[in-house]
């Protein structure tokens, strides 16, 4: 897909040329420039939905980018609500989308 | 023991340091975003001279100044619980606890939302989330955006993120809720505008902020509205339902009236692939509550601001407060209160000279003077509050806190 | 207007028309609202949407808005783990 950076910019100018790292998210590589956020990162590359509600399964991603609102939450490298707008990226980051509680009460399942 | 510890990065926090540290004293800055700078980052205008204001160049001045003098600066790091120890302050953080013997709460505004149904979709964003986004990470949050809330705030950000290469369909009004208050209102929009209007390059708003009263303003303009830098500004529209179905696939918007009622049959989908939620700053005060302070409920500074006096003490020992959390300002305001902080706090560690208070007084005034050159008003009666708020922490002084 | 299905709480997914009902029934304040529907107990804090429970509460004929902060705030103010909290360095 076409990249959602802007290279250019009038005032601020071009964008340095930036070192690459790998990132996983749900096993599924992406590629990230250094001093990324993992949200700046996964959105330059069309990822748009980092969770799904923990109950009702609405798809959520970034809201505040500045950490207030955790609804980016996500897990890294085992570590859960880890906010991806104030995590910066690093080669070879796993990390996994927010998932709803498969037995959660309110789909009619069983605790 | 350190003798000061700021929460917040931004250009007050960053500003109270360099004048702390100027006069001697250890200061460890700490912030939860991955570099410093807050709110700064994101900024970008252009002054009437026709000179660019770049956020990133400046809050990098600011970091290179505070370091040069030693402040040790963390980012990365959040502030979860406060507590007065012997003599000072225990600032407990996700990386270890800081003691210092003053504190400094400088930890800005976080954005005031406009609850909107589809508002959770992915691709729907503050309008500050999208203006880090492009200008901080050189990413762009879509490619055709739609923002929902008219306000100063939002007029500026869509500029931006034009200059990023965006377009924005519209900014438009959000629909009338028993939350939306005056978001939804044209005239009280047009007002809030017309603050705007020495800078907008539009002939009917720059005639409009002379001339014509906000009411006249939303009686005479066009339906399809007018345009600021070729954007769209709609205040005859209103944005009933963000749609889509995992992520924002467009907007639903009707026509309203000029009382801001919906016009029947006039509705229509607009597609954009992202939306932006402009409500306003709301002063982040959570950790001076936890630190007991005294508030006051100030709807020109933005909502519940910790009392506090004009040389950035609060009513509790130790503490202070700049920048955002005071009352929404620009960033030069609260660049320039940090420096009353910071200076203060230095006195009242007998840090300065003889001449401390000439110092401060000084600071005091460069505030109030950055106050009225101030490109942009957020909230009419500023100065008129502050005052308020200033006599009321007067009168309290001396009395014991009831927490 | 009590049908309204607009989420205010996006953390817990609670939703105007039940914090309007609540507030209505109960005539209660935000931060009883807070304990009956959980609105504001998420991971935020209530950061996001606390100013917005205090205009609903306010808008049903609950106590106006005044110098006091209605949603207290507690420590922690953001979630942390129990390791953080016992001084493990991250």
């Amino acid at each position: 897909m076409k990249s959602m950076r802007v290279e250019h910019h009038p005032i601020l100018g071009d964008m340095e040329k930036q070192q690459r790292v790998t990132i996983y998210f749900d096993n599924q590589p992406y590629e990230a420039y250094k001093g990324d956020t993992i949200a700046s990162a996964l959105l330059a590359s069309g990822v748009r939905t980092l969770r799904v509600h923990e109950d009702k399964e609405t798809p959520r991603g970034i809201y505040c980018n500045i950490g207030h609102c955790f609804e980016c939450r996500v897990t890294v490298n085992g570590v859960n609500t880890v906010r991806a707008c104030v995590t910066s990226v690093e080669e070879n980051m796993v990390i996994e989308s927010g998932k709803s509680f498969a037995t959660s009460s309110q789909k009619g399942g069983q605790l | 023991m350190i003798d000061l510890v700021i929460v917040g990065a931004g250009p007050a926090g960053l500003g109270a340091a360099i004048a702390a540290a100027e006069n001697g004293l250890e200061v460890v800055i700490l912030d939860e975003f991955v570099k410093p700078g807050g709110r700064l980052l994101g900024q970008l205008h252009e002054e009437p001279d026709g000179r660019w204001e770049n956020g990133i160049v400046e809050a990098q001045k600011l970091y290179d100044c505070a370091a040069r003098l030693g402040v040790t600066i963390l980012c990365g790091v959040s502030v979860y619980d406060l507590q007065q120890v012997n003599n000072g302050w225990c600032v407990y953080t996700t990386k270890q606890p800081f003691e210092s013997k003053c504190l400094l709460l400088a930890t800005g505004a976080s954005e005031t939302p406009i609850p909107i149904p589809g508002w959770t979709l992915p691709g729907v964003m503050s309008i500050g989330a999208a203006q880090v986004m492009g200008n901080v990470h050189r990413v762009k949050p879509g490619e055709k955006g739609i923002i929902i809330g008219v306000n100063v705030l939002s007029v500026a950000i869509a500029r931006e993120l034009q200059l990023c290469g965006v377009h924005i369909e519209g900014i438009m009004l959000p629909k009338q809720s028993l939350v939306s208050g005056d978001a939804s209102k044209p005239e009280a929009m047009m007002e809030s505008l017309l603050r705007l209007s020495h800078l907008a390059p539009s002939p009917f708003i720059r005639f409009g902020g002379k001339w014509v009263s906000p009411k006249l303003g939303t009686l005479l303009y066009p339906r399809n509205g007018f345009k600021m830098w070729d954007i769209p500004i709609q205040l005859r529209k209103t944005a009933l339902e963000i749609v889509g179905d995992k992520q924002v696939e467009g907007v639903r918007v009707a026509d309203i009236s000029a009382t801001g009622e919906v016009i029947p049959g006039k509705e229509k989908v607009v597609s954009a692939d992202f939306v932006c939620i402009a409500g306003g700053l709301t002063p982040l005060s959570e950790l001076a509550s936890v630190a007991g302070c005294t508030f006051c409920y100030v709807p020109e500074l933005g909502g519940h601001i910790p009392l506090h006096n004009e040389y950035m003490q609060t009513n509790v020992d130790g503490l202070y407060v700049a920048g955002n959390i005071t009352g929404v300002e620009s960033a030069k305001v609260a660049r320039a209160q940090g420096t009353v902080a910071g200076l203060s706090i230095s006195r009242e560690l007998h840090a300065l000279q003889d001449t401390a208070d000439d110092f401060v007084h000084a600071a005091v005034m460069k505030v109030k003077e950055t106050r009225r050159n101030a490109l942009i008003q957020f909230q009419p009666g500023i100065e008129e509050a502050r005052k308020a708020l200033y006599e009321k922490y007067e009168e309290q002084a001396g009395k014991p806190i009831s927490i | 207007m009590s049908c309204d299905q607009t989420v205010i709480c996006r953390c817990e997914e609670v939703t105007m028309s039940e914090i309007q009902e609540t507030a209505n029934r109960y005539k209660c304040s935000s931060r009883e609202v807070k304990l009956r529907t959980r609105a504001g107990m998420g991971p935020c804090g209530g950061r996001t949407c606390r100013s917005m429970i205090d205009r609903l509460v306010e808008q049903v004929g609950g106590p106006s808005v005044s110098h006091e902060v209605p949603l207290s705030y507690r420590p922690p103010v953001r979630p942390i783990s129990f390791g953080v909290l016992g001084g493990e360095a991250k």
